[in-house]
């Protein structure tokens, strides 16, 4: 099964605005290229060197710089670290991501759309590493409003927010964290048509979901969409984490509606150490789609026990 | 040659305490191990044996790595 393949969208946002002020072909073009110098040129000036950790030369461009670039250029702050990056400069908050993604890979993720279901545990585990991580779009969605007994492992929730809803905690956390990344959040829990309208133009689906409930709805949506989805759940120490690719078997799939008795988070609880482990596993993997690469678990579902520390890599 | 069992969250305190080595009958299936074991056939969503997927009527072999999981849905 073919993963849909991930394009970035233009980075010349110049030609789009020139067509909003009416100018025929030609004038766009002209006028996109002029802005692409003067950009290019105001990115060398804003620009510094600095070595990276490892002795190499390298140019960064700090956060304040992208600011200002982008009220200067009319531009959207991730157009101006895709920009950066197409130009060797690499925004001073992703230096350290080094060579873990390349400069090119960096900008596909800037470049790139993921959707984001459940902003509880999984949720705010997965929106803080894709937020750093620079993942450029983000819609995001969930209905639900904080509560006490969410303290104990979600990490937008915090005692001086109980009662708000979790999709306004998460737009603010990411606004502070990473302003180049438009985030989009819904309050409100989707149905399959709701879910398929969030998953529009997204290159992965995130299953951030708590409970059995609605994972069979997402399922559906991004296998009629033809994306990716990286699920992820947790009771107790024991935590699954999968990618299912259009059409192949999923956990959810596997687990119906859940067995004969209570569901066993009910039984068993989400402590914070699992919870964040397979917030952070599951981000590992939609990041390296987002960036280019292949998917480490399609058709395969990773078994978590943190009693033990044992992981089996499982072919489903 | 004994098998290697692993039972997941609400399974897990159904382990038998030799469960890194349990000694398998001749011809032993995964779902009369689970009954042999008391543990809920129901209750079994995931069977990997060997890192695959296996069904219940996987007729298992000494020295088989054997993973029991049921549903798991909490975040």
């Amino acid at each position: 099964m073919a993963v849909t393949p991930i394009a970035p969208d233009a980075p010349d946002a110049g030609v789009d605005a020139g067509f909003a002020a009416g100018l025929d072909v030609a004038q766009a073009a002209a006028q996109a290229g002029a802005l692409n110098a003067a950009l290019a040129a105001a990115l060398t000036t804003a620009s510094r060197e600095l070595p990276y950790p490892d002795g190499r030369p390298g140019r960064f461009l700090d956060a304040g710089a992208v600011t200002e670039l982008a009220q200067r250029f009319g531009l959207a702050p991730r157009r101006v670290e895709i920009a950066a990056l197409a130009a060797a400069i690499c925004p001073l908050r992703y230096a350290r991501n080094l060579r873990a993604f390349t400069l090119a890979e960096q900008a596909r993720l800037l470049g790139s759309k993921a959707a984001l279901i459940g902003l509880g545990g999984l949720g705010g585990g997965l929106l803080e590493n894709l937020v750093r991580a620079g993942v450029g779009v983000i819609h995001a969605a969930d209905g639900d409003v904080f509560e006490e007994t969410n303290l104990n492992r979600q990490l937008l929730s915090r005692l001086d927010a109980l009662g708000r809803p979790k999709a306004a905690l998460a737009a603010e956390r990411a606004a502070a964290v990473n302003p180049s990344v438009e985030f989009v959040a819904t309050a409100a829990f989707l149905d399959r048509a709701g879910m398929e309208t969030l998953l529009t133009d997204a290159q992965v689906a995130v299953d951030a979901l708590g409970g059995l409930k609605d994972r069979g709805a997402l399922v559906a949506a991004a296998a009629g969409l033809g994306l990716p989805l990286v699920t992820g759940a947790v009771a107790g120490y024991t935590a699954i984490v999968a990618t299912v690719l259009p059409g192949a078997p999923s956990p959810a799939d596997l687990f119906g509606g859940g067995g004969t008795g209570p569901a066993a988070e009910d039984v068993l609880g989400c402590p914070s150490p699992a919870v964040m482990a397979v917030a952070a596993l599951q981000a590992a993997e939609v990041i390296r789609l987002l960036a280019g690469r292949p998917p480490a678990l399609a058709g395969k579902a990773l078994l978590i026990d943190l009693e033990t520390m044992r992981f089996d890599t499982v072919a489903l | 040659m004994p098998i290697d069992l692993k039972c997941y969250a609400t399974l897990a305190p159904l382990t038998p305490d030799n469960a890194s080595a349990f000694p398998l009958k001749d011809g032993e299936t995964v779902r009369a191990l689970a009954e042999r074991l008391t543990i809920p056939v129901d209750e079994i969503k995931i069977v990997f044996v060997n890192g695959q997927a296996a069904e219940l009527d996987r007729v298992l072999a000494d020295g088989d790595r054997i993973g029991l999981f049921p549903p798991v849905g909490g975040g």
